[in-house]
């Protein structure tokens, strides 16, 4: 009588499989091919890593490294300059006023993107008002433009997480008596993490895959490899390489997210040795009901 | 949108646990009053392009860059260019095509994973993940020889159509962003309010329309409008996917970027701003009306 338990999930497994998993698949399977003369695209009667051996060539792997260096540091930035904002939002702001706010940061976020890196095309322009700067078709300007981009996207995660780490929580802290850096080192931000982490992946990921906002910004200096993917598709006709360059990209997002856990969990280890925080049911806790976390126990280790 | 702001207050201070007011501090720190500038900044910056482009788009000068004077002449332009109305309307059609199938899918999977929760969650939410951290440029290089493919290969027409492969474009990472808006409205709260339609004899097609989809319904709009404006600001996919005649408004811009901008670009973002300010404030509206806090909207609209 009853129905399976997946069933109202099928269609949406149906279309992803159908639109995402075959295609994507496709791609890894041209990774391994190569392109058969001017004409064709694609052969894959002979499978090999040829074509990762060349995507890592010295001509491409500069613009990996640039693009690595665009996104590593332009994640960064958005978490320096987004972090504050949204801490400010959840806990400093009139809490009359954060709907508002919040509205706020969303504004641009609903705005064409590709309109707003115009926007700042035109003001950084030599007879714009921030000509001086001579960001334009600079690593800097492509910098400038991927924050300003993907900034709304780190600041509403964090909100939200800052949000819920709520009140009382902070006054317990105190209550126990740790500082004002103490409740935000040793309570907040764990209370926060799974934000932090879903801002900071929200950024990377596209940020990585993003091109448009180099071509706008950067010109010759703009070279990501999404840029270079779509080239080969594009213009090159070499789908086997634009496959593998496709293919490493995905790696190299992967690897770095790893590392860069690696090296979060190996920082905080230290801290983590000397006071371990249990709370309650906070993660456990179904993200829509505004139930604050009551049970709150701290253990010190001498 | 000023409409947001009165009914957080009060449940602040219910979740405080006490009836006292909340009490402001007499005078703030310097790190408070740092933090505060901080962001007064950051808002800033987040509002300058924007503002840039509404000012230009009073521009009366050939190029987009170079100011000449002020005039209303680039809105009156945009009569006289059909590629930018038919670019425009193929953003919009597609969108609300788009938007409507992935909320439609993407509704469907949030109840299952929320209501029916079993091992299968697990790998559907692997599947979820794997597409929304795939980047845009990978979906646009496989999608594209793959409808060529179903279209011309296995002869499904359909896939030829210009807004029918714009709208397969950008229906993959909206379905997954609208799935875990859904789970994350109904978790915890679904299955007992189900149990108990289920008690008092509802039939399970019932106690979906009646019980299920109006807890959902603020998760659900807030994910049709977050998959529209998805659609509407898609360049990467749709520059390749696209069909000469069914060119999008993003990529309408793109080519104008290596062409030369005129005015008219910005007149056009302008009104679109406009209207995506009108579409904010009505969901803002509605959620309101639902009994949300500001911050469920943001946790709605961020699938928090």
């Amino acid at each position: 009588m009853r129905s399976p338990k997946f069933a109202l999930a099928t269609p949406a497994w149906a279309w992803l499989v159908a639109f995402f998993i075959i295609p994507v698949g496709m791609v890894i399977y041209f990774s391994f091919g190569y392109k058969p003369g001017i004409f064709g695209t694609h052969a894959t009667d002979v499978l090999s890593f040829d074509r990762y051996v060349e995507a890592f060539s010295p001509v491409f792997f500069a613009t990996f490294m640039n693009t690595l260096w665009v996104g590593v540091l332009g994640t960064v930035l958005c978490l320096v300059i987004g972090a504050p904002v949204a801490y400010w939002m959840a806990v400093k702001a009139p809490p009359n006023r954060r709907g508002l706010l919040l509205a706020l940061v969303m504004v641009p976020f609903w705005t064409n993107f590709l309109v707003r890196t115009i926007g700042w095309q035109i003001l950084l322009a030599p007879e714009g008002l921030l000509g001086g700067l001579d960001l334009l078709y600079t690593r800097g300007g492509v910098l400038l433009g991927v924050v300003y981009n993907y900034l709304p996207l780190m600041i509403l995660p964090l909100f939200v997480a800052f949000d819920r780490v709520g009140e009382p929580m902070r006054e317990a802290a105190k209550d126990l008596g740790a500082g004002r850096i103490r409740t935000f080192l040793s309570v907040t931000v764990p209370l926060a993490r799974p934000g932090i982490i879903a801002g900071v992946l929200l950024v990377f990921i596209p940020l990585m895959g993003d091109y448009i906002t180099a071509t706008v910004l950067g010109g010759a200096q703009g070279n990501m490899v999404g840029q270079l993917v779509a080239s080969q598709f594009q213009t090159a006709q070499n789908w086997a390489l634009g496959s593998a360059m496709a293919v490493l990209l995905i790696l190299v997002i992967m690897v770095t997210v790893a590392i860069a856990g690696l090296i979060v969990w190996l920082v905080t280890m230290p801290s983590r040795m000397r006071s371990r925080l249990v709370i309650g049911d906070a993660e456990a806790n179904a993200p829509s009901t505004r139930s604050t976390p009551t049970a709150a126990t701290v253990t010190e280790r001498s | 949108m000023t409409a947001l702001n009165e009914r957080p207050a009060v449940r602040q201070a219910d979740a405080s646990g006490g009836s006292a007011p909340e009490i402001r501090p007499a005078r703030k720190s310097a790190s408070d009053i740092a933090l505060t500038v901080w962001s007064v900044l950051v808002f800033g910056f987040l509002f300058v392009p924007i503002i840039v482009i509404i000012v230009y788009s009073f521009n009366t000068g050939r190029l987009l860059v170079s100011w000449d004077g002020f005039g209303i002449d680039a809105f009156l332009t945009i009569f006289q260019k059909p590629a930018i109305q038919n670019a425009v309307m193929v953003s919009i059609q597609s969108g609300i095509i788009a938007a409507t199938i992935a909320t439609t899918l993407g509704t469907l999977a949030g109840i299952a994973m929320a209501s029916r929760p079993g091992k299968w969650v697990g790998w559907f939410l692997v599947l979820l993940l794997l597409v929304s951290v795939t980047p845009e440029i990978v979906d646009a290089v496989a999608l594209l020889p793959w409808l060529v493919t179903l279209g011309q290969d296995f002869g499904l027409t359909l896939f030829n159509n210009g807004i029918a492969r714009l709208v397969v474009g950008h229906t993959l990472f909206a379905t997954a962003v609208v799935s875990y808006i859904v789970r994350a409205r109904l978790a915890g709260l679904d299955a007992q309010l189900q149990e108990a339609s289920a008690d008092l004899y509802a039939p399970p097609l019932k106690t979906f329309f009646k019980v299920t989809l109006p807890l959902a319904m603020p998760a659900v709009l807030a994910g049709f409008l977050l998959s529209f404006t998805l659609s509407l600001d898609n360049t990467i996919v749709s520059a390749f996917v696209q069909v000469s005649g069914a060119t999008p408004w993003p990529v309408y811009v793109l080519s104008a970027v290596r062409t030369g901008l005129r005015p008219e670009i910005a007149a056009v973002s302008t009104l679109m701003l406009l209207l995506t300010l009108v579409a904010l404030a009505f969901v803002a509206y509605v959620l309101r009306r639902a009994g949300d806090s500001a911050t469920q909207i943001a946790r709605t609209m961020t699938g928090n």
